[in-house]
């Protein structure tokens, strides 16, 4: 009697693990994706603060929840061209914004749930380009070149000229509004 | 007449540029061969280079000719401030911004660093639009 109880709690435990393991297996395709708050929190910090002064005079301020540590790191070493522009900072500017990056990049602090799908699909030979990530080429393959080519949006990279609330880090499918086109339904 | 013509000269810059970037202005006159001159600024602001990108590019690609009105960053379609400081009034009064962009600007389309002259004379015609 005894032995068989002790070959069912066994049978049971390694089921359960094998359970365990295999959900584990799943979780890791989307390393991120659980658990993340859906979108961003407002980072009112100075780091915060001098990031968007000095990296969204140029473009806009992406989230560092965006993209992962090792992607922010590549970018933050090559300023000299970044994107074929010198982009380069005064050295505790640098200090600052690389440290701010890092600790706030998507596997370290992920924020919303879009932001953490595209740094968790990027694409393997373009660490530091979100617009190529498989989760973000997928969820605008549907839109007009000419919506993208059009002055008001110029790249797909602009998130927030039909992504209204991109700026505080908020990418619903509710608050997109394409310029000269409207609402988009996918 | 000599005190007048330099109290004239700083007048005209201190309404143009904060102290700090007019201490500047005045340390790169040092390091230029010639008075800075706003016809010079204005041709290193308007020439065609072969810039950064291996591209045709001058100052006025993102800058527009028009320095009172808004440009547009040629890479990623941002808004830029009109350079003016008469109309931007921000213009000019940070040392650190100033520095920041001729260091960068001048990569972008010189392909190099600004000489103290190129500097103060494009500073100068700025300073003047």
């Amino acid at each position: 009697m005894k032995t068989p109880m002790i070959t069912l709690a066994a049978a049971l435990l390694a089921a359960g693990s094998f359970y365990l393991l295999a959900a584990e297996e799943h979780h890791e395709k989307r390393p991120y994706a659980a658990a993340t708050p859906k979108t961003a929190t407002p980072d009112s910090s100075p780091e915060a603060a001098r990031y968007r002064n000095e990296c969204g005079a140029c473009h806009m301020a992406y989230q560092p929840a965006l993209l992962p540590k090792r992607s922010w790191q590549k970018g933050m070493t090559g300023l000299e061209t970044h994107f074929g522009t010198d982009a380069t900072l005064e050295p505790t500017d640098h200090r600052t914004i690389a440290a701010y990056l890092e600790a706030n990049a998507a596997d370290v602090r992920p924020q919303g749930k879009h932001m953490a799908k595209i740094a968790a699909s990027l694409a393997s030979d373009a660490p530091m380009q979100m617009t190529r990530s498989s989760y973000f080429v997928r969820k605008h393959r549907k839109i007009p070149a000419r919506a993208v080519a059009q002055p008001e949006v110029n790249s797909l990279a602009n998130c927030n000229a039909c992504h209204t609330k991109a700026e505080i880090g908020s990418y619903r499918e509710r608050e997109i509004n394409i310029p000269n086109y409207g609402r988009w339904d996918d | 007449m000599k005190s007048l013509i330099v109290l004239a000269l700083c007048s005209a810059s201190l309404l143009a540029a904060s102290p700090e970037v007019d201490a500047y202005l005045q340390q790169l006159q040092t390091d230029a061969s010639m008075p800075f001159d706003a016809g010079r600024g204005e041709t290193v602001f308007t020439s065609e280079q072969i810039g950064k990108q291996g591209k045709k590019i001058a100052c006025t690609t993102c800058h527009s000719t028009d320095l009172s009105a808004n440009g547009k960053n040629v890479n990623t379609g941002k808004v830029i401030a009109p350079l003016s400081p008469k109309t931007n009034p921000a213009r000019l009064t940070s040392l650190k911004e100033v520095q920041k962009w001729l260091r960068r600007n001048f990569k972008d389309v010189y392909n190099r660093e600004g000489t103290a002259q190129e500097k103060g004379d494009v500073l100068t015609y700025i300073m003047q639009h």
